[in-house]
């Protein structure tokens, strides 16, 4: 556990420190000096500005579909839910990706007058009219983060409703305080619902802050903290060079670790009281008094899931249409699978960046999944010592890296290998660092709630049966947790596929190259060649079916009764 | 007792640090001598480079057939990410050899003791390379490879029907009908804006008017809208409608001249059939010749596979592809570019390049770019 949050901390005060000493200011100046800087605060009233209104769509949208999903008795729930869970675990630049070729002209949205993109007609209107400079790529900004997190709120939500007793509903009709629509929001559904939509919620607010590759496609002439530190994040931590950049990312990081912070800390707060008020009856009693799905709530679902695929078929049809040179004309083509497949101009073949995400991500797996769990069971058997803050203390400790900057976690491990072991700098294994340090605290959020229920007793028996200490941990514990286990695994290895952010500051060995780096390297060549854009979007297809098939996995074993799992 | 803890955790990664880790600073010293070499000889040659197309699967696997040696490439995004990463690395460098940084940083890496000598400058090939790929540095320290000049481009398109009369000064950009519509990469991320900022300020130093220099320009062009990116893509693939960005996914448009290369034209009339609506802007002084170099590393582990690596790259079997494979010219004497769909034709040649000394842009560049921002901002 202790290690685990070194392996966390200590690239990042490695990190400030350089910062600090190369900059010569403390990080209290720094602070100071962000708000002096016209960059830094267009930078974050922008972060602020999207990360809010993604939030509230994405709350917005999500509800009804969670209500549909958790109210009625759907027939193929498991696999519902799993594709409107897909978005969370698509790789980002695979979102990018489709989200560009949704909004493009022509596209699909500029058919019925909607152009996002270059802003002309209806969208072009509003900013004339408002004053409001690129309308259209907030807008687009915020539809793909809705896209993104929706199943965030569905999650959280959704199981709360399909496991509550629906006698309250009826009891309360009886009563003078749910007569109305609005005495029953005031008196059951806020209280019940309010806690899981906010910590659904804050997390919104944390990815949607932290987002990068949406950012950096579909909002080209705005900054979030995240893209300005990227941009300034090479030069950063070198004496006597472009201090200016150091300047920025020492300010910058610790402006949106204070925000992030404080954000995290309420979505674990509002998760501990969420999870003591719901749950109460189980699902499969709580659906035989269901009502088969009305009109309303099919439509709702069937938007929902159309919402979801879109972007992603986008991304399939646009790796086989190529356009043709010098025209605007394309025609369907599978020779942009084929080169993609045989890796020419000067890319890695698809092959070989598949195996080489898939010896990352099981790297990944073998290092997260175990220090999850054992993490999770120390945290709950603080718990169950009645040492409660300390519980808390070490929960929170594993959140850290979901308000780390990618930036700051590369340059501190790069910074630290280069103090400890130069020698290890090419090690290709390397890049799994930053996997594992953003994967383990979602093993533990999986892990946790099932190592909470889990009876000790079962342990305590199979030991006084006589059987080995590693029989009586198979059989008194490990077999209890088999379906969560499956779950963090499969989302373990989907994050790690899907990865790049971090790794971005490490120095890459060209030879172990994986496909969301082949993506990003397609992705940012000059495009003069007419294959370059629909090679990328193979390698996102690849990448995009290999993460589904882990996610689904993950889907058929995930017990019905636990849903907000993330 | 939250409160305390979050207090206790920002109080513990943001403290005041500085001075705590005495090891952090060791590379404030800069030592100009042959260091030891930074990291394990395993036998293999260690290329650090941004995408250089030229560098394919097969060009690679010839030189491997042929020298024995193994190559292992260390990517960064462009030439800045090249000369960041040797920055941060430079008391125990990764890499063997560095393949990739252009005029505008060069000095900076041989200030810093970056490079070694290589032995090639007496090297029958070294005799051919021109004088043009020459004139910014000439040295031991680093090879030519490629070059092209960097200058404006501009949509014909848009000039013919609107009426317009193609810049004749750079001034004229200033003006209303280009109001909202020059793209420019940023010269503090993008290796060819820095370049063609390098370029505004030798022509502004050489105008008629004393009393303006780049960065009164600069300003000017940001109250007129233009539109400023973090790289060259950005600026020329989603908002120049001249390129071939208007046929690629998330294109802006809007945008009818941006900084890219004079021979931009021709690689978009060679990838499309001898079309393009694109053209440079060839005016006085308002071009710089990049020009990109290879050296080999000081620390590196493996010399002699670096050596041989300059010797292939600049054979003229190798050299001559760069036109097909990394869109710039060859540096070798009697090399072209090709005539094939108009790539020749339509790649512009500068009239008069800007000549400011790569030691004057070293010196300079941080406050150059400090007053690029100012200005911009």
């Amino acid at each position: 556990m202790c290690g685990f949050i070194a392996l966390t901390l200590t690239p990042l005060v490695y990190a400030i420190a350089r910062l600090e000493s190369v900059t010569g200011m403390s990080s209290i100046t720094a602070i100071g000096g962000f708000f002096n800087g016209k960059s830094t605060l267009n930078a974050l009233e922008f972060t602020i500005l999207e990360a809010t209104l993604s939030t509230l769509f994405t709350v917005v949208v999500g509800l009804p579909l969670a209500w549909a999903l958790g109210r009625y008795n759907w027939s193929r729930i498991k696999l519902l839910r799993a594709i409107l869970a897909v978005p969370f675990v698509t790789p980002s630049i695979i979102v990018a990706m489709g989200f560009l070729m949704l909004i493009d002209s022509p596209g699909p949205l500029t058919a019925i007058g909607i152009d996002l993109r270059l802003e002309t007609g209806l969208i072009g209107e509003l900013a004339s009219a408002t004053g409001w400079s690129n309308p259209g790529h907030l807008i687009a900004l915020i539809t793909a983060h809705v896209w993104f997190n929706i199943s965030l709120v569905v999650r959280f939500i959704e199981p709360t409703l399909s496991t509550m007793n629906r006698t309250w509903e009826d009891q309360l009709r009886l009563l003078p305080g749910g007569h109305s629509w609005l005495s029953r929001l005031r008196n059951l559904w806020l209280p019940v619902l309010g806690p899981a939509t906010l910590c659904a919620a804050s997390l919104c607010f944390v990815f949607s802050f932290t987002s990068f590759a949406l950012v950096r496609w579909l909002t080209p002439n705005q900054d979030t903290l995240e893209t300005l530190m990227a941009k300034s994040g090479g030069s950063a931590g070198i004496y006597g060079y472009r201090i200016d950049t150091s300047e920025i990312v020492l300010s910058t990081s610790l402006v949106q670790l204070l925000i992030l912070s404080i954000a995290i800390i309420t979505a674990a707060a509002i998760q501990r009281k969420h999870s003591s008020m719901h749950a109460t009856i189980s699902e499969s009693l709580s659906k035989s008094s269901s009502q088969m799905p009305t009109r309303p709530a099919k439509i709702t679902i069937l938007a929902g899931l159309l919402f979801a695929i879109t972007p992603m078929l986008m991304v399939v049809i646009a790796s086989f249409r190529v356009r043709n040179s010098g025209s605007t004309d394309t025609e369907f083509t599978n020779s942009a699978w084929l080169e993609a497949w045989s890796g020419d101009y000067s890319t890695t073949p698809i092959p070989e960046a598949l195996s080489n995400s898939l010896v990352y991500c099981l790297i990944t797996l073998a290092v997260a999944l175990p220090t999850g769990w054992i993490i999770s069971s120390c945290i709950a058997r603080l718990e169950r010592e009645n040492r409660l803050k300390t519980a808390q203390l070490v929960e929170f400790g594993t959140m850290i890296p979901l308000a780390l900057s990618a930036v700051m976690i590369g340059l501190g491990i790069l910074l630290g290998l280069l103090k400890w072991s130069p020698n290890l700098f090419n090690w290709a294994f390397i890049p799994a660092i930053p996997h594992i340090i953003i994967t383990t605290p979602f093993v533990i959020r999986i892990l946790l709630p099932a190592i909470r229920s889990l009876d000790v007793t079962y342990y305590e028996q199979a030991m006084m049966l006589g059987l080995g200490p590693l029989k009586a941990w198979w059989h008194g514990k490990a077999a209890f947790l088999r379906a969560p286990l499956v779950v963090a695994g499969a989302l373990t290895m989907a994050f790690s596929l899907g990865e790049f952010g971090a790794s971005w500051v490490l120095i890459r060995s060209g030879s172990w190259d994986t496909l969301s780096v082949l993506i990003d390297q397609l992705m940012s060549q000059p495009k003069f060649n007419p294959l370059i854009q629909p090679m990328a979007m193979a390698a996102a297809t690849v990448l995009m079916v290999l993460t589904f098939t882990l996610f689904f996995i993950a889907e058929k074993f995930r017990d019905n009764s636990e849903g907000s799992g993330f | 007792m939250k409160t305390k803890m979050i207090f206790c955790i920002i109080l513990l990664v943001t403290a005041s640090t500085a001075g705590c880790l005495g090891f952090l600073e060791d590379d404030k010293e800069v030592i100009c001598e042959v260091l030891p070499a930074g990291h394990e000889d395993d036998g293999k040659l260690r290329i650090i480079s941004y995408d250089v197309l030229a560098l394919s699967d097969s060009m690679v696997e010839q030189f491997t057939n042929e020298t024995g040696y193994e190559v292992e490439f260390i990517k960064e995004d462009d030439a800045g990410g090249i000369l960041d990463q040797m920055m941060l690395t430079k008391n125990a460098q990764q890499a063997d050899l560095m393949i990739g940084l252009d005029n505008t940083y060069l000095q900076t890496a041989i200030e810093n003791c970056l490079l070694q000598e290589t032995g090639f400058t007496s090297n029958d090939n070294y005799q051919n390379i021109s004088s043009s790929a020459l004139e910014p540095y000439s040295g031991p320290l680093a090879i030519p490879f490629d070059q092209g000049p960097v200058c404006l481009n501009y949509d014909e398109d848009f000039v013919d029907e609107d009426n317009v009369t193609a810049p004749t000064s750079l001034w004229d950009l200033t003006s209303e009908v280009w109001k909202g519509k020059a793209a420019f990469p940023s010269p503090v991320t993008s290796s060819p804006g820095r370049s063609f900022m390098v370029a505004t300020i030798d022509y502004f130093e050489n105008d008629e008017d004393d009393t303006t220099n780049a960065f009164d320009w600069w300003r000017a062009m940001a109250q007129n809208d233009a539109i400023f990116t973090s790289g060259w893509t950005e600026a020329y693939e989603t908002h120049y409608t001249g390129g071939y960005g208007e046929y690629t996914t998330g294109h802006i448009g809007d945008a009818h001249i941006t900084v890219s290369y004079c021979q931009s034209p021709g690689v978009e009339a060679y990838y499309a059939e001898n079309y393009t609506h694109s053209t440079s802007l060839v005016l006085p002084k308002a071009t710089i010749q990049q020009v990109e170099y290879t050296g080999i590393i000081n620390g590196a582990a493996n010399v002699p596979a670096a050596e041989l690596f300059i010797e292939y790259l600049l054979s003229p079997e190798i050299n001559a592809q760069m036109p097909e494979n990394n869109l710039m010219y060859p540096v070798l004497e009697g090399y072209e570019l090709p005539e094939t769909n108009g790539y020749r034709y339509h790649s512009d040649l500068p009239t008069e390049n800007s000549d400011i000394e790569i030691e004057r842009i070293n010196d300079n560049m941080d406050s150059w770019l400090s007053q690029w921002q100012s200005a911009t901002e």
